[in-house]
């Protein structure tokens, strides 16, 4: 079945993907609840879209397509108030963070669904492990070559969004020391990574894809775990290496920061990207995982060695009439305060941790961050 | 020769019976897919002296210590998981308790007046088919590693139900002891005061054990031993001074989640030490029961029994849209439970000290308890399993 055709979206327009986490309220720990909480929410109206996850312990919420970042914010926060309503009448307690600090693999339940079952079955315990918890937001393509574009030109931001997003320190148990540990999960997966670099849809539909899947390993989309990835059905393309933050509040600031960058970005200002850019790829992208903001990146056009923290304050600085245009400054600024003073929802945790003296504690306090919006 | 035999024997009887239930626990769990509870029972049951065996009638004597320091246990893990704050976002969960438990009781009243059971012996009787038997409840969960709505709330509705029982239970025998021997002080005391100060025990307990900890520091390592330590002497304490170690241990678990100091998943069951007190528990519950006993009173108990799941079930069934769950999972919530001989006989040991009479009359009671060791953690399993709740062991 040949990819079909990407359809054109409007440019800038975002929506948002969060993965949350299911826990009880004793210990903390996670509890596969999925299936209740669904059927809850099915006899609201639920103010947004929410389906389940591959695990019982999860549950996945998405947006409409939005332009604005007050309205994209208003919906998340109206989606998080009825879960959290929900969640009280259930005694199941939400929040987010990019994995679950001491979550067993072993022990979670597969939701009940021919796809998960098939996947459980390929990937055996990598799936299990694979409870993991991502942000994904799509921005709007006018066109496909366009979408490629940005896909390619972003590679040099993609640490920016680890670092800003990260929230996941432990797992298993451990602090990891990584701040986001969550996307060494995902590395182990066969179809990781970044997208060929292609810049023509037709090279990449009809040459790479269709190759691709001649050779079975694939048979949609939906199969590749890329960090970046098109998404034809809805012209969009989709960022997919963020943790699920701890608020949904930072889960909007995220995403009006891509969707800033992206219109930069199609100023076609700066050098075009090129193959090489991803020689340092791999690299940043470790970098921001394990030291978050604290990480050191280096350039791809120069090869120069730059400080994520300023890089990203530069950043900011250079998108600025871009977030005038879009109205989204105020998101912009939440981040710019999280850069330079508060730190990463990572660190909040890992202060949580030493508060508290426990992982449970740790936990408790994300479910009261997400309740009410602000860490304390 | 043979006397030193014998005292030989009876030194190990206890310690054998144990290994033996054991035994019997896995295989029954293996090969019938048994709850190991049930197992557990049955093999008290044939073992115990009246039904020709070796384990002598237990009642007053050491083993009713320790079988009560393993309750105090599951209680206090019940009490701990026990969140207060859900009555309030889910008021329905608190109409579906009250209304199970009185529904309950009416209903077991009237059918044993119906049985021409006396007044006070039938009021004894209803308040005892109120409680849901925390011990098999949580034990089938555990086992099964299950979790969900049925779970959640046959755990929540099973320690209310229980706290109804024990308050209803002393005041029918403050109404018995006041129809007896006249004496208000009396009658006071072994009601009113004895829920009051149990409780009051179990509330200090919660505060004192959760401060030290926090003072000593490394909270999540030290937690499983000082809390076991701490249930033991509370057990013993409220043991020796006639009150109810089982409310004590309930309130401890309740005050000490509320203390919002967290336990790590590793405490669950209180470990090895849980396992095997949970194993003399079962044993010890059947042993106290006598073939001839539970025959004179089985269509009673027959009856008790499926009144009793029948209320249950109407009723959890009847609230449970209102309380934001499926009417198939309200039903299995009513299903799960049905287990309470623990309860019902540590209840009865504990009031030992009273004689009441009256409840002798009830001859239904043996039979009720040994019918519901088996069947009860049974149904408590099936309902778990059919509610999709357990971890379904096999997959990859």
């Amino acid at each position: 079945m040949a990819l079909e055709p990407f359809k054109d979206s409007k440019a800038l327009s975002m929506g948002v993907e969060l993965e949350l986490q299911l826990v009880n309220t004793t210990d903390f720990d996670l509890m596969p609840s999925a299936g209740d909480l669904l059927h809850l929410l099915e006899r609201n109206k639920f103010p947004g879209d929410v389906k389940p996850e591959m695990t019982e312990s999860m549950i996945e919420i998405a947006t409409d397509v939005h332009t604005r970042y007050d309205q994209l914010l208003a919906q998340l926060r109206c989606m998080r108030d009825a879960l959290v309503t929900a969640g009280d009448r259930l005694n199941v307690a939400l929040c987010g963070g990019g994995t679950h600090p001491f979550q067993r693999w072993y022990d979670r339940r597969i939701f009940d669904k021919p796809r998960y079952r098939e996947l459980s079955g390929l990937y055996g315990y990598l799936a299990k492990q694979f409870t993991v918890f991502g942000q994904h937001v799509h921005i709007g393509c006018a066109s496909a070559d366009e979408g490629l574009y940005l896909l390619h030109a972003l590679n040099r931001y993609l640490p920016h969004f680890i670092a800003l997003s990260a929230s996941s320190p432990f797992f298993q148990g451990i602090d990891t020391l990584f701040d986001s540990a969550r996307l060494n999960s995902v590395f182990a997966f066969p179809l990781s990574g970044r997208a060929p670099f292609l810049l023509k849809w037709t090279d990449f539909s009809e040459g790479y894809f269709a190759k691709m899947e001649k050779t079975g390993v694939v048979k949609s989309m939906k199969d590749f775990y890329w960090d970046i990835r098109p998404k034809p059905e809805y012209g969009t393309i989709e960022l997919r290496v963020c943790d699920t933050p701890l608020t949904v509040e930072r889960a909007a600031a995220l995403a009006v920061y891509l969707q800033a960058l992206c219109r930069m970005l199609l100023e076609h200002k700066e050098a075009p990207p090129a193959e090489d850019d991803y020689l340092v790829y791999n690299y940043n992208r470790f970098q921001a995982c394990r030291f978050g903001l604290d990480g050191v990146i280096v350039h791809p056009k120069d090869n120069v060695s730059l400080s994520l923290r300023e890089d990203i304050l530069s950043t900011l600085r250079r998108i600025e009439p871009h977030a005038a245009a879009l109205d989204s400054q105020a998101g912009l600024d939440d981040l710019q305060r999280e850069v330079s003073h508060s730190g990463n929802h990572a660190s909040y945790l890992r202060g949580q941790f030493h508060e508290a003296g426990s992982v449970n504690g740790m936990v408790n306090a994300a479910v009261n961050v997400f309740r009410q919006g602000v860490p304390t | 020769m043979p006397e030193n035999i014998l005292h030989l024997l009876a030194d190990i009887a206890w310690p054998a019976a144990i290994a033996i239930a054991w035994i019997a626990g896995e295989a029954g769990y293996r090969w019938l897919s048994l709850p190991r509870i049930s197992s557990y029972g049955i093999a008290g049951f044939v073992m115990a002296v009246s039904q020709g065996g070796f384990l002598a009638d237990p009642s007053g004597g050491p083993v009713v210590l320790l079988a009560n320091y393993a309750f105090a246990l599951i209680l206090f893990e019940l009490g701990y998981r026990i969140n207060l704050r859900w009555l309030r976002k889910n008021p329905w969960l608190g109409v579906t308790s009250v209304v199970e438990a009185t529904g309950t009781f009416v209903a077991v009243f009237l059918l044993g007046r119906l049985f021409e059971v006396p007044v006070v012996a039938s009021l004894l009787l209803a308040a005892l088919a109120m409680s849901t038997s925390p011990a098999a409840v949580l034990r089938v969960a555990n086992e099964l590693r299950s979790s969900g709505q049925v779970t959640e709330r046959v755990l929540h509705l099973s320690a209310f139900n229980c706290v109804f029982a024990v308050v209803v239970f002393k005041a029918v025998v403050g109404y018995w002891l006041l129809a007896n021997d006249g004496s208000i002080l009396h009658v006071l005391w072994n009601s009113l005061v004895v829920v009051a100060v149990s409780a009051g025990i179990g509330a200090l307990f919660g505060v004192a054990v959760p401060g030290l900890l926090r003072t000593i520091g490394r909270v999540d390592q030290n937690a499983t031993i000082a809390f076991a330590a701490a249930i033991l002497l509370m057990t013993a304490l409220t043991g020796s001074l006639k009150f109810s170690p089982l409310l004590a241990a309930l309130v401890f678990g309740l005050v000490a989640r509320h203390q919002r100091m967290i336990l790590s998943q590793a405490q669950r069951n209180f470990g090895t030490l849980g396992n095997l007190l949970t194993v003399l528990l079962f044993v010890f519950v059947t042993t106290t029961i006598g073939w001839k006993q539970a025959q004179t009173g089985i269509y009673l108990a027959l009856s008790v029994v499926g009144l009793r799941l029948v209320v249950k079930v109407l009723v959890s069934t009847a609230f449970a849209r209102l309380g934001g769950i499926t009417w198939r999972k309200g039903a299995l919530t009513g299903l799960a439970m049905a287990p309470m001989s623990v309860f019902v006989v540590l209840l009865l040991e504990q009031s030992r000290h009273l004689n009441l009479g009256a409840l002798d009359q009830v001859a239904g009671v043996a039979a009720i308890v040994l019918l519901l060791e088996v069947i009860g953690p049974l149904a408590t399993q099936r309902a778990l399993i059919w509610a999709g709740e357990t971890h379904r062991t096999g997959e990859h």
